[in-house]
């Protein structure tokens, strides 16, 4: 068992994904088809050894608790371990004032009564997996105030744009924390995944609260650089933070190959999900299926190609589906050709006979919308 | 047990020796089907969808992971208040010597004690080796309209195969007036599911007077149902239409898994107001690779496909290798095509690897090939 609790942080008001987040938050994102966002960062927690998490929500809870139920199926200790789903009241989505710092201080008194002496936080819209296990004794052998992960990306001017940077010196202590301009190639992005003592977090939260009511957690932290010893961990294998709708689309699509796939899974490391007790999918003669990943439940009579297929999605005969999302419970028609789009769920596109999106900027096709 | 006061008994000690080494190291009801399911999942399945609470799952031969596999009730959701999976195995009583089920009925009577702390007015046996889908709560209500002692279930066969089961002839309302097991010259077509309704408190007394005759083998199509019969009890035929299927052999459950492919199956595990519930596994979506051919296929999450595919049945986490082809073929969970190799009306067992560039199995072979052992390609 862990020495620390976990927190699940809501995405902040810089994360903004169009269409899918007016149904839901991103940690109830459907991802590769059989997943949701947030079923990382608490597998990730889990198989850390961490049973007392709690997740907090700001807006549109319905999805996320639904999927999250009990916390059973994420193989927590059933007696001993706790899944807390917290609510916030301030939880229009871009108030100044919905920040996680809110969100912890009207919480304060659930995080006091934890006896545990460290934390952990993760975010709910970053997908990657690593052990906190080592992260937390790591940290504790440093005798750091603070131990936080970041990854080294070479691709910061165009992507991660809503994220923060780390600015490091060369024994790995934190100088800054600063919002990434896409002025540089280079970048230490952070993975706004931090392990401290629960004393200094609580503590951290009530300085931020005080010191102005829109400072987020990061906000504090960097104004704390230079009084707190702030190590920056590295972390390597698949890293992708969903902060706009094109990288929910390339965080999946990539993974499509099984050779980035395994760059995130692995089979001492597993990713669980809330099941649907879905049959296998069934594929008739004449279907085409290449270079996808589909889910259970499906019945395919189309053509599929690099594509990711949710569960029990119905592919008509004569269908094409390339480079596509398809979120569960979707129908395309007979000789329906969708090109380059994000379907959300229980949409049904048959009449339109070619819904086609460019590559560089893909489509998005409404939660249960006829086409 | 408040639903509707009936208790399921699943009887799940057979050995299905047919299925030669799928059954070494476990019982028939654990063998695997459909994808990804185990074939107890079915009548257990049945017993939620049914409103049923309480179910005991008899079991004897190789039953380690039978046990433990059924003691899990809430994959099906029945892990309520008040309700549970029971694994009852032989054991020692403090005025009986251990000894195992010498047939159905002993299964059941050896139980009586369980049985009565829940003392129900209606008793369920189901075998754990059939799969089908069932309403047993509309079986239960038939039961009662007919103010039967016992009520069976049966399903019509082919009258040439009515010889190879326990056939039921019935008059014009229901009611059955003989029963044969296996008769050389059937007067009707109506077969035994080896699913009955019983009074409990009646059954009790029979059961109890079966235990001390000599000569019953204490089974229930051949001592039970006859000695009820005799004494003019009021037993009812209940017909049943839709799938049901033995699988007693490795080509029958080869075929029951090929049942699946065909287009709007009699099975139809697609019914999401009648799901079959199982395991739950973490393994990854199904992976089809970009030189991959699909063609008449029902696979199942764990997957990894780049070869080819057709008119096959594969199993959690089963492997195809680029250049590989499964024609015909069954891949249980687990089991694994290397490049180049050719699997042909074969049924590969868990876990096992056909290596490089092999061939098993033949189109024009008369019986299905079972491949239980590691099959050594090109090195």
């Amino acid at each position: 068992m862990s020495k620390a609790f976990g927190i699940i942080n809501f995405a902040g008001n810089h994360i903004q994904v169009d269409g899918l987040q007016s149904y839901r938050p991103v940690g109830a994102f459907s991802f590769l088809g059989r997943y949701r966002t947030i079923d990382f960062p608490i597998s990730n927690m889990s198989n850390s050894g961490i049973d007392n998490i709690e997740v907090y929500v700001r807006r549109k809870p319905r999805s996320l608790t639904e999927h999250l139920g009990t916390g059973r199926h994420y193989n927590i200790n059933s007696k001993r371990g706790q899944l807390n789903i917290m609510y916030t009241e301030n939880n229009r989505i871009g108030d100044i004032y919905s920040t996680d710092v809110a969100a912890y201080i009207e919480n304060m008194d659930c995080i006091e009564r934890i006896h545990l002496p460290y934390v952990v936080i993760a975010p709910s819209y970053m997908i990657y997996t690593a052990d906190y296990s080592t992260f937390l004794s790591e940290h504790i052998e440093s005798g750091a105030d603070i131990s936080m992960m970041y990854h080294a990306v070479d691709n910061a001017k165009d992507a991660f744009l809503n994220c923060s940077t780390l600015n490091i010196n060369r024994q790995k202590g934190v100088l800054s924390i600063e919002p990434n301009h896409g002025n540089a190639k280079n970048k230490n992005i952070s993975m706004d995944t931090y392990v401290m003592s629960k004393e200094l977090f609580i503590d951290l939260v009530k300085k931020a609260y005080k010191t102005s009511s829109m400072y987020t957690f990061a906000d504090i932290l960097n104004e704390e650089c230079e009084n707190l010893d702030i190590r920056a961990v590295s972390h390597r294998g698949y890293f992708a933070a969903i902060c706009d709708f094109n990288s929910y689309y390339q965080a999946n699509m990539v993974l499509t190959d099984l050779k980035h796939a395994s760059d995130l899974f692995s089979p001492d490391w597993p990713i669980y999900t809330r099941t649907n007790d879905s049959c296998p999918t069934q594929y008739f003669e004449g279907s085409k299926v290449t270079s996808s990943v589909v889910s259970n439940g499906c019945l395919i009579e189309g053509t599929v190609e690099n594509s990711i297929i949710g569960r029990g999605c119905v592919i008509k005969p004569g269908a094409i589906v390339k480079n596509c999302i398809i979120s569960a419970d979707v129908v395309i028609g007979k000789g329906v050709h969708v090109e380059n789009l994000v379907v959300d769920k229980h949409a049904r596109l048959i009449r339109g006979k070619r819904v086609i999106a460019s590559p560089e900027k893909p489509g998005y096709i409404k939660r249960g919308d006829t086409l | 047990m408040k639903q509707n006061n009936m208790l399921a008994m699943i009887l799940a000690g057979g050995r299905g020796s047919r299925l030669h080494d799928l059954t070494k190291k476990v019982a028939k009801p654990a063998v695997s089907y459909g994808g990804k399911y185990r074939i107890i999942d079915f009548p257990l399945s049945n017993c939620a969808n049914s409103g049923i609470d309480v179910v005991g799952v008899l079991t004897q031969y190789e039953s380690i992971l039978l046990n433990s596999y059924v003691a899990a009730g809430r994959r099906w959701g029945l892990d309520a208040k008040d309700s549970g999976v029971y694994v009852l195995p032989p054991r020692e009583k403090s005025d009986a010597n251990l000894d195992v089920y010498r047939g159905t009925a002993d299964a059941i009577s050896q139980n009586i004690d369980f049985i009565d702390t829940y003392s129900p007015e209606y008793l369920l046996i189901l075998s754990g080796d059939h799969i089908y889908k069932m309403n047993y709560a509309k079986m239960l209500a038939y039961h009662r309209e007919c103010r039967a002692d016992a009520t069976i279930a049966v399903i019509e066969v082919p009258m040439k195969e009515a010889s190879r089961f326990g056939i039921m002839n019935t008059n014009e309302t229901g009611r059955i007036v003989e029963f044969e097991e296996k008769p050389e010259h059937p007067k009707s077509n109506l077969a035994s599911m080896g699913i009955y309704i019983f009074n409990w408190k009646q059954l009790r007394r029979m059961l109890l007077a079966d235990m001390k005759d000599p000569d019953s083998s204490h089974d229930f199509g051949k001592d039970i149902i006859p000695a009820m019969l005799n004494d003019g009890g009021n037993l009812f035929a209940y017909k049943f239409k839709g799938y049901w299927k033995d699988v007693g052999t490795i080509d029958s459950l080869w075929e029951a898994n090929m049942d699946l492919l065909d287009r709007n199956n009699e099975l139809d595990l697609n019914d999401s107001t009648w799901k079959i519930y199982t395991e739950d596994v973490t393994a990854l979506p199904q992976y089809i690779g970009a030189d991959a051919v699909i063609d008449r296929a029902f696979i199942t999450q764990g997957c990894v496909i780049d070869g080819e595919v057709h008119n096959s049945v594969l199993f959690t986490g089963a492997k195809v290798a680029a250049g590989a082809k499964v024609i015909n073929s069954v891949l249980m969970p687990g089991a694994e095509v290397e490049e180049g190799a050719v699997v042909t009306r074969a049924l590969v067992a868990d876990g096992v690897r056909i290596g490089k560039n092999a061939v098993v199995g033949s189109a024009g072979s008369k019986n299905i090939e079972l491949v239980a052992k590691r099959v050594k390609g090109d090195e």
